[in-house]
């Protein structure tokens, strides 16, 4: 049950931090982008509207596989694999 | 240069033509796109940033056709989703929510990977002798996928209850991520999740239905991603050839599709695997001799 929490917890982190990046990537040209984040390039202008596409689908991805483990626990039934 | 000349009439409709079945076919669209204006002698290069610009309008088309095609059952499929949202959780008995989050599952890896490497791997294997030499081995993956196959039995009557029940969470992640191999010209990608829906045990229908499915809002979120271009600048000189080939990709694409889900019902991929070594060898003799 601990490691649920945690494992939500780390989800829900993920997910956020995921969408502020796409955020970024969407709003800020590769100049701009702190150094430490993938597609930092000094002097460009470009900005990496995928590298924000893809953060930011991997970011819902994470909300919602939180979402549903946190969703009320269901009994056994014949399970899809 | 004169931008009307980049493509002409004769050569979109062709080049649609070709798109709306070999988008489907598992023989590689983007590596017959690639040795078809080479055989023909075609001052056509897959980097152009005309012609990439022109494929998205194939490309969109083809998708808007498989959309409509299985249009009853992205219905039932979406609102499985909503159902499996709002109660935040699958229901066992719920199989349309279960291939939609399979879809979901398959269509993340593809996405990204595409996302990712679509630019690099088409910098890297653009030439028509890779794209001829990377369909031969299509062919040995078509082969390679039949031989490997796993014959799970077929107990649900209904389509999407088999394929939700058969395809588990890890093999839709893989089925999708196996999509990211048509990034290279030569390779397919409806070759790649066929296949891979046959190793995790469907049949070759189901296997392909699951592929169409998954190939909708990949190809369809690919295109979008691009149409901004088709209207913008570097669609100047082609956007009339664009519509032509998306007009006549989409009724290649309708027949592709009604043709495959028919043909997959009694037969195997084999037929495409010979297709692939025998036209790639055929095409990388040619190219280096």
């Amino acid at each position: 049950m601990r490691n649920d929490r945690l494992l939500v917890a780390l989800a829900v982190v993920a997910g956020v931090a995921l969408i502020v990046l796409a955020v970024v990537y969407w709003v800020e040209p590769a100049k701009s982008l702190p150094s430490f984040i993938p597609g930092h390039e000094a002097g460009s202008g470009h900005h990496h509207v995928k590298h924000g596409i893809a953060a930011f689908f991997v970011g819902l991805a994470c909300l919602v596989f939180a979402w549903f483990r946190t969703g009320p626990k269901r009994s056994a039934t014949p399970p899809l694999t | 240069m004169i931008l009307g000349a980049l493509i002409t009439y004769p050569q979109a409709i062709i080049l649609g033509l070709l798109q709306g079945v070999s988008e489907l076919f598992p023989v590689s669209s983007l590596g017959h796109s690639v040795i078809l204006p080479r055989l023909l002698g075609w001052n056509i290069h897959q980097n152009d940033k005309y012609f990439i610009t022109f494929l998205v309008a194939t490309h969109l088309a083809t998708a808007i056709v498989l959309f409509f095609f299985f249009w009853r059952d992205w219905v039932r499929i979406l609102r499985g989703l909503g159902r499996s949202l709002r109660d935040r959780g699958i229901d066992p008995a719920d199989t349309d929510a279960k291939l939609g989050w399979l879809l979901v599952v398959g269509t993340i890896p593809a996405g990204i990977l595409g996302l990712l490497l679509e630019h690099p791997l088409r910098n890297v294997f653009a030439s028509a002798k890779s794209a001829a030499f990377f369909l031969m081995l299509n062919g040995l993956l078509l082969f390679g996928a039949e031989l490997l196959r796993r014959r799970a039995p077929q107990m649900d009557a209904d389509d999407d209850a088999r394929i939700a029940r058969t395809v588990g969470w890890s093999g839709a992640f893989a089925v999708g991520a196996a999509q990211a191999i048509a990034l290279i010209p030569g390779f397919s990608r409806s070759g790649a999740t066929m296949g891979g829906g046959l190793l995790v045990g469907l049949s070759h229908k189901d296997a392909a239905r699951f592929a169409f499915l998954l190939a909708t809002p990949i190809i369809g979120a690919a295109a979008l991603l691009k149409l901004p271009e088709l209207f913008g600048h570097e669609g100047d000189g082609v956007r009339g050839q664009a519509l032509v080939a998306a007009l006549c990709s989409a009724v290649t694409a309708y027949l592709a599709v009604r043709f495959l889900m028919r043909f997959f019902e009694t037969q195997t991929l084999t037929p495409f695997a010979i297709y692939c070594l025998a036209a790639g060898a055929a095409c990388t003799v040619y190219f280096f001799s």
